[in-house]
């Protein structure tokens, strides 16, 4: 058997490349645009390839390229068996799948399992009337009495659940927008529909989805209606598939849920893959803006253990708001106190910005956020653009502020279009500090000092220590609260070949900090800094003694001979 | 354990010029021939083929019991371990010398199987910071060590109390793994170490500077806003107290039938003393007085912390850990064993957020009004949230007295504790005097108002 049906496959991997794994996430619409209509388009993609595999980048989360409306960016899906013409059509598909394969590239696409939108054909069938033969592939109500237990998640454009269909004269059930009603998983046609969706696009060879939304698509009496049996036997069947005819693909679950419950989602090593890891991320914010570590290493000592072949997906920033759900309402109103100052920036529950800004642009805390992303327990993702240190544009509407085109160049539209101003789906940042004409592509790969060649760097040491994907995570104690001081590491191999360790060393305040670190247990062994290859003193017998720069820090290699 | 005679006949004056060298000594600077001696011996073990002893010796100097642990290595033996440990070497006899066994990282891990009666073992170990009346050990990273020094015979408060509140189930602070006692003698405290743990002043001072530097004039506004962990802290507080009470009793009529009417009235008598040098005006101090004289329900007595500071709270991933449970070791044991108002440990945190907010000014070397007002600030807004966390706790108030006595028994230790600060500062450190002094002023400002 020479792969996958389709062939197309990356195949003879290590079908565990996600532990491993960097994964950036890119919205198509706002990439490149191949053909000048002023959207970006899967084309752009292609061409932009050569750049992802100079970044060094492993695997590509390309945002919901599907048919849609687009009142929800294209979480609102009226045909899942059809491309967005914007984007292009199946043959571009193919041959982006192609190219980033023939690069070493993997690439994953959103799906939307949960919910439609209220366009596609089987909701404008389902609504006709009570009789139809999609009539039960949505969740329909004489009144908006039930599932009462299940909260409201957008509550910034939502007041209930359910929705009065004047056509149908009955509700419908819909965890999100009011125009992305709920699929009905009860509905064995829906359910085995899904499979089939899924079926099709690996069969053209992605290498896995980001599935949507997942804790809600079954609805039960008494219950929040999040994480159910159901649910979580159905990814099952989902993995199932997967490992038989397409092994070495990947699902990858958003959950913003709590670690503890994230966990069932990994099941028993045969449901997800991966799942987000949500609470981290504010948390990492927060421990650099108290300047200290406890909100961090309170919840990764929290995390539980997940099964072998199972991956956390981590990340700083993403498309949606810097996501709030998942901290305490006194954490909330603190990071709304401290990062969303202007009351525009606060979407739902969170903080709708990019990185850059949000740390006042100060390019030593960007840098040391993405040291801790690259060295925490998990596969990182960044999101297009952070890695030149892009802004946002807080007077767009909902979350498209953090939706801006990329920035190739100083040109025309940033070099992300050569269409006209007006027809671009969004403009570019043109502000005098995260304006495309000051921070963009083309300048930062001329300049080796840029944030971009120092991530590219950083990406590079990362792939050389595979301990960084899979290690165990054990935080070193110091005294000083300002400083984070962990190891990952692995065991020996059963060959006896050595153990391999990388101590982290954090400082997480603006002024200089010392750390006294107890590291006994490899007296005899030189430190070797691993961005400069710098050997440090030897470990001795006393705590070992390290002077970090403000935001500063390292990553030491902790392995070899003494 | 065997006794032996290994150690030499003449140790007591041996070991003279080493007890004076340590902190943990009490005793007049010199000591001359016999004024040392040695009650007991007995060798707890031995290693490197027996020629390497730990030895546990008794002494009595100056009217104070001490304990050493001593370690032998044979002559010509010349290990590192006694580099830069100068003060630890007791003597180099012709075939051996004689050292403080707790630098020697051989001899000190053995030390812990004999504490816990085997229950525990380690292979590494680490002396850590060595404090007023003991030397800790932390092995593994996973159990700190106490090794006593200075002796008074009776239960060490802090074993005591750290095994009562352990058995009654609260959880916030290091848990017990086993008590070394010899007659009537606690010689060392095996505890769960804190591994990743910082101390409260150290996270205050981490909070302070980021606010001092932010020019802002509101501490809620500087991102490195303490308040969330110190109502947490508070919590903390109120929930160690319900654990004391419920593992020690509750006292309901100490406090009322005098204890409380004593504490106000040597406040009194201190303030007068303070407001006599026309540092504080005495009519202020008079009505102040009255207001703490006017409570008639002081509340029920409990045994408290005693000398609760920001020191003696660690912060660890699962939260705010209370540690230490001596007392004031200024003061008589049998006082520090009093039960008295659970408020006075609300007080001693108090005032310690009023040194945290200065000591971190001072740090800067800025002292001017403007930056005066930031301390006061930071101090009020984080005392505040530590007060809410601690009355938030259900069932704290029935250790508490009613509503409307409240702040003034409150007050009544805070000022209690600031004179005691002042005569402190007076005597040691006369530029910190200010620190206690604007604290009386303001206590007794918002009592006179």
């Amino acid at each position: 058997m020479s792969g996958p049906p389709g062939g197309v496959g990356i195949t003879g991997g290590d079908p565990r490349w996600f532990q491993h794994a960097v994964f950036y996430e890119i919205l198509v619409r706002g990439f490149f645009d191949a053909n000048g209509d002023g959207t970006g388009d899967l084309r752009g993609v292609t061409e932009k390839l050569d750049y992802l595999q100079w970044l060094g980048v492993d695997c590509l989360w390309l945002l919901p390229f599907y048919q849609s409306p687009l009142r929800d960016g294209g979480y609102d899906i009226s045909d899942f068996w059809t491309i967005l013409p914007e984007y292009g059509d199946l043959a571009d598909a193919v041959e982006l799948v192609e190219e980033s394969h023939r690069r070493g590239i993997r690439i994953i696409a959103d799906l939307v399992m949960n919910h439609t939108s209220d366009q596609h054909p089987w909701f404008l069938e389902s609504r006709q009337d009570r009789t139809n033969p999609k009539a039960d592939w949505y969740v329909w109500g004489d009144d908006d009495t039930r599932y009462a237990g299940a909260r409201i998640i957008f509550v910034d454009t939502e007041k209930s659940n359910w929705t009065l269909d004047p056509q149908r004269g009955q509700f419908y059930w819909h965890r999100f927008f009011s125009h992305q009603p709920d699929l009905n998983y009860d509905n064995p046609e829906v359910a085995d529909t899904m499979l089939d969706v899924l079926r099709y696009w690996l069969d053209i060879g992605l290498d896995g989805f980001r599935l949507d939304a997942v804790p809600y698509l079954f609805e039960r009496e008494g219950t929040n209606g999040e994480n159910l049996p159901e649910t979580h036997e159905y990814l099952k069947r989902l993995r199932k598939e997967v490992d038989a005819v397409y092994p070495g693909r990947v699902l990858l679950a958003e959950a913003n849920q709590w670690p503890e419950d994230v966990v069932a989602y990994f099941g028993d090593g045969d449901e997800c893959h991966m799942c987000f890891h949500f609470p981290v991320m504010p948390r990492m914010f927060m421990a650099v803006r108290r300047e200290q570590r406890y909100p961090v290493t309170e919840i990764l000592s929290h995390t539980p253990e997940i099964p072998a072949g199972c991956q956390w997906g981590i990340f700083l920033r993403n498309h949606d708001e810097l996501t709030l759900e998942m901290v305490s309402d006194e954490e909330r109103d603190y990071m709304w106190a401290e990062y969303a100052k202007d009351p525009r920036m606060k979407r739902n529950m969170g903080i709708g910005r990019r990185l850059m800004p949000l740390v006042d642009g100060d390019r030593r805390v960007a840098e040391l956020l993405h040291a801790l992303l690259f060295s925490f327990p998990g596969s990182p993702i960044l999101y297009y653009g952070d890695e030149i240190g892009m802004g946002d544009n807080i007077y767009l509407g909902d979350r498209d502020g953090v939706r801006t085109p990329m920035q190739w160049a100083p040109d025309r539209n940033a070099g992300f279009s050569r269409a006209d101003f007006a027809q671009l789906y969004l403009p570019p940042l043109m502000d005098p500090v995260y304006g495309y004409q000051a921070v963009n592509v083309e300048a930062q790969l001329r300049n080796p000092s840029s944030q971009l060649h120092w991530t590219r760097r950083m990406l590079e040491v990362r792939r050389q220590h595979a301990v960084l994907g899979t290690g165990s995570f054990e935080v070193v104690s110091a005294e000083n609260p300002s400083v984070l001081a962990y190891v990952r590491s692995s065991p020996a191999a059963a060959g006896g070949s050595p153990v391999d360790t990388v101590l982290c060393v954090c400082n997480l305040s603006r002024f200089a900090q010392p750390a006294e670190l107890p590291l006994q247990r490899w007296q005899g062994k030189v430190p070797v800094e691993l961005l400069g290859r710098v050997p440090f003193p030897r470990i001795g017998e006393l705590p070992y003694f390290v002077t970090l720069a403000p935001y500063g820090f390292y990553w030491f290699e902790v392995t070899g001979a003494p | 354990m065997t006794l032996t005679a290994a150690l030499p006949g003449d140790l007591g004056d041996l070991l003279a010029p080493y007890l004076t060298r340590q902190r943990w000594y009490a005793g007049p600077d010199e000591l001359g021939p016999g004024g040392v001696s040695v009650l007991e011996t007995a060798e707890l073990c031995s290693t490197g083929g027996g020629s390497r002893h730990l030895y546990l010796a008794l002494v009595e100097a100056a009217g104070s019991r001490y304990q050493v642990l001593v370690g032998e290595r044979p002559a010509g033996e010349h290990p590192e371990l006694l580099q830069g440990h100068g003060d630890g070497i007791i003597a180099g006899l012709e075939d051996r010398y004689l050292y403080d066994a707790t630098i020697d990282a051989e001899l000190a891990k053995e030390l812990l199987p004999i504490v816990t009666g085997g229950a525990e073992a380690a292979t590494r170990v680490r002396p850590v910071g060595a404090e007023q009346s003991n030397t800790s050990l932390v092995y593994d990273d996973r159990i700190i060590l106490k090794v006593f020094r200075r002796l008074v015979a009776g239960r060490n408060p802090d074993v005591a109390v750290t095994t009562a509140l352990d058995r009654v189930g609260f959880t916030h602070i290091a848990r017990p793994r086993g008590v070394w006692r010899r007659g009537d003698y606690d010689l060392g405290f095996a505890q769960e170490f804190l591994a990743g743990g910082s101390e409260g002043w150290a996270l205050a001072l981490t909070s302070l500077r980021d606010f001092y530097n932010s020019g802002l004039d509101d501490p809620a506004a500087a991102g490195g806003d303490f308040s969330m962990e110190a109502r947490r802290l508070g919590a903390v507080t109120a929930q160690l107290h319900l654990a004391m009470a419920e593992a020690m009793g509750v006292d309901h009529d100490r406090l009322v039938s005098g204890r409380y009417a004593a504490v106000v009235s040597s406040v009194r008598d201190r303030l007068l003393g303070v407001a006599a040098d026309g540092t504080l005006p005495r009519r202020r101090v008079e009505v102040a007085a009255e207001r703490l004289d006017a409570v008639s329900r002081p509340g029920p007595a409990i045994r408290v912390h005693g000398d609760f500071h920001l020191g003696q709270a660690m912060r660890a991933d699962g939260g705010w850990y209370v540690l230490d449970f001596e007392g004031e070791p200024a003061r008589p044991l049998e006082e520090r064993l009093e039960p008295t108002s659970a408020l006075k440990d609300v007080a001693g945190m108090l005032r310690s957020f009023d040194y945290a907010a200065r000591f971190a000014l001072q740090e800067r070397g800025t002292a001017g009004t403007e930056s005066l007002a930031a301390a006061g600030a930071w101090a009020s807004h984080n005392g505040a949230a530590f007060v809410a966390g601690y009355l938030d706790q259900d069932g704290i108030d029935s250790l508490l007295p009613p509503d409307v006595d409240r702040e003034a028994v409150l007050a009544a230790y805070e000022l209690d504790k600031a004179l005691y600060e002042l005569g402190y500062e007076r005597s040691y450190r006369p530029a910190w005097e200010a620190i206690p002094l604007a604290a009386l002023a303001r206590i007794t400002d918002r009592l006179a108002g």
